[in-house]
């Protein structure tokens, strides 16, 4: 018999219904008041203890103390989505290499296909875009080539202003992220399309060397073609004076993201 | 002076529609335009200019009244078709 | 009753089990426009061949959907067979929000800009919620030419694209009456083709008579008392409501 679902969990799982994707602090800070309001958690809530004491207390063991809880926490309702075929994933974000919690979904069944968000057309387009974000060197596709997308639709040729609102609903859907014109997959749409992306686009894809996650931003090696993850190369490469690379050993020819010393050039 | 005297006696408050949107331009965050309230002779348009955000202020204070059901958005199973074939990555 | 029996022995388990699942499933995706959920639909896209055991299937998506997701399937039409989604989670008092401001959803939760977010669903609550304090401030009902007036003063204009609504006639008259929030009705004994709004089923379900006057006298900054006549109405209504 699973942990019973308390006021707590639901209202967890109401907020990120409606958020979609949250950060890791945040969701802390929603687990921890969930539980100040619906008292009696089915987890114990720090032992009746009030995070704040723990703070005061050591600072690192309130920290770590609190990650498990939350994990416990969102587990039981994971266990209680599965027959939905829907789930709190955890997953780091490739901007920032910050930690996240979304929320999935993870069937592809007649009933799926009837949500309504977006039309055809505009699927079709958001399909074209993660193309061409997939098979760029980068992870990023310009405005410019997607909205050239929006002529090739086959259902219907889509205006360049109808398209660039249905890019602009993408963002904030948190499905696509852009900077300075150049759009990328959100962490949300990575979250939830991992699987799908991987199988469907087996050859085009890569995987960071360092954390074997789907990379869709990547630093790539020139000589022997493996790719990291920005915050897995900034982790790997932090101590590194003259950083090479982990696979062909030969030198690393990219900034190292987040040092702050500058790379020599050859 | 009526509603006065009606509120007088009966201690009832009758609804002020116009009070009533003075208050939620107020309330939005209506910066209001200094001076110009004499000159105008349409007394229905509010003088001033909403922030961008105003509605969705006034909104997120409604959801507190509401039990409204939060919605499930995803991608995934929601394309009617296979996707199609991509091109080559050009190395 | 014997009758319900005989038809679930017909059934295995898990195909009913699997036909709940799908059922909340459906549930939440239609959920998504707002638009209420017709029994026809259900039967159609989701029962199939399972019409004999519907009762058991919906009463059983039902709970579940109370016990995973806080939600409560409502029939407000029960002529027809209409239903929609509803929180039933307890509100949060103004104490636990000053304690939470994710739950008390400050922007900064989200990493989208709010200027012209598509987060425009909170906008249009904020819309929808002063007609529906309009209407009932007025006394349950109130002449369309009344509402736009009144919203021409908050600088929206049915004629006019507005910034963050669109088309306003089109969200007030169609979408807003589509999603039952609003009754959109031609007025009873005039000879003028004069339409009036009232509040619609999805609105009497989802919020109240009370937590209006509640929002109208946070907006004004008196207490709900002050209207005696709506007061009372209120309290009598919250008084049938808990029967
Ligand atoms: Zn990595
Ligand atoms: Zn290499």
């Amino acid at each position: 018999m699973a942990t019973p679902m308390t006021d707590g969990h639901r209202r967890f799982l109401q907020v990120l219904m409606s958020h979609g994707i949250m950060e890791g602090s945040v969701a802390r800070t929603l687990h921890r008041n969930c539980c100040e309001i619906h008292k009696g958690c089915g987890t114990k809530c720090y032992n009746g203890m009030s995070l704040k004491s723990e703070f005061i207390i050591n600072p690192w063991y309130a920290v770590y103390y609190a990650h498990d809880k939350l994990d416990d926490f969102i587990n039981v309702v994971n266990i209680h989505l599965q027959p939905f075929f829907m789930q709190i994933r955890k997953g780091m974000s490739e901007d920032d290499g910050k930690t996240y919690y979304a929320l999935v979904n993870l069937a592809e069944t007649e009933i799926t296909k009837m949500a309504s968000d977006y039309t055809e057309n505009e699927l079709e387009l958001f399909r074209k875009t993660m193309d061409a974000i997939i098979i760029s060197e980068n992870g990023f596709a310009s405005s410019t080539n997607i909205l050239n997308l929006a002529d090739q639709l086959k259902i219907k040729k889509m205006k360049k202003k109808e398209a660039e609102q249905v890019l602009q609903n993408l963002v904030q859907d948190k499905w696509l992220s852009e900077r300075d014109g150049e759009y990328t997959l959100h962490t949300r749409c990575i979250m939830e399309m991992e699987q799908y992306i991987l199988s469907n686009y087996q050859d085009l894809v890569r995987k960071c060397n360092i954390c074997h996650s789907l990379a869709i931003q990547s630093q790539v090696c020139e000589t022997c073609g493996i790719g990291m993850h920005l915050p897995c190369a900034g982790k790997y490469f932090k101590a590194q004076m003259e950083p090479h690379c982990p696979h062909c050993d030969e030198f690393w020819p990219h900034e190292i993201p987040g040092s702050k010393q500058p790379i020599l050039q050859l | 002076g009526k509603e006065k005297a009606n509120e007088l006696h009966s201690e009832m408050t009758v609804f002020d529609l116009p009070a009533f949107a003075e208050d939620l331009l107020t309330f939005m965050g209506l910066n209001r335009l200094e001076g110009e309230e004499n000159d105008s002779d349409d007394e229905s348009i509010a003088h001033g200019f909403l922030p961008n955000n105003a509605w969705h202020k006034l909104g997120a204070e409604a959801e507190r009244y509401f039990r409204r059901s939060p919605s499930f958005h995803y991608m995934l199973g929601s394309f009617k078709a296979d996707p199609p074939v991509p091109r080559q990555r050009i190395e | 009753t014997s009758q319900v029996q005989q038809n679930l022995e017909r059934f295995s388990g898990t195909q009913v089990d699997q036909k709940v699942s799908e059922l909340v499933q459906y549930l939440l995706v239609k959920d998504q426009k707002k638009i209420p959920i017709k029994r026809a639909d259900i039967l159609k896209n989701v029962i199939k061949d399972y019409k004999e055991v519907y009762c058991e299937i919906i009463n059983r998506a039902s709970r579940t959907l109370q016990q995973v997701f806080g939600l409560q399937l409502v029939e407000i039409d029960t002529k027809h067979h209409i239903y929609i989604l509803v929180s039933n989670l307890p509100c949060l008092d103004g104490e636990n929000l000053k304690q939470s401001p994710v739950l008390r959803r400050v922007p900064w939760v989200s990493d989208t800009p709010i200027v012209r977010c598509r987060d425009d669903r909170t906008a249009k609550l904020g819309l929808l919620t002063v007609i529906l304090s309009f209407i009932y401030m007025k006394g349950n009902a109130a002449k369309e030419s009344d509402v736009w007036e009144m919203l021409k003063k908050l600088q929206v204009e049915p004629g006019k694209r507005h910034e963050v609504f669109g088309n306003v006639r089109e969200l007030v008259t169609v979408e807003f009456v589509q999603q039952k929030y609003l009754e959109y009705s031609r007025m009873p004994n005039t000879d003028l083709a004069e339409f009036q709004f009232q509040w619609g089923l999805r609105a009497t379900k989802e919020t109240s008579k009370m937590q209006i006057l509640h929002f109208v006298a946070k907006v004004q900054s008196k207490d709900p008392t002050a209207w005696t006549s709506q007061y009372n109405e209120a309290a009598a209504a919250e008084a049938l409501s808990h029967h």
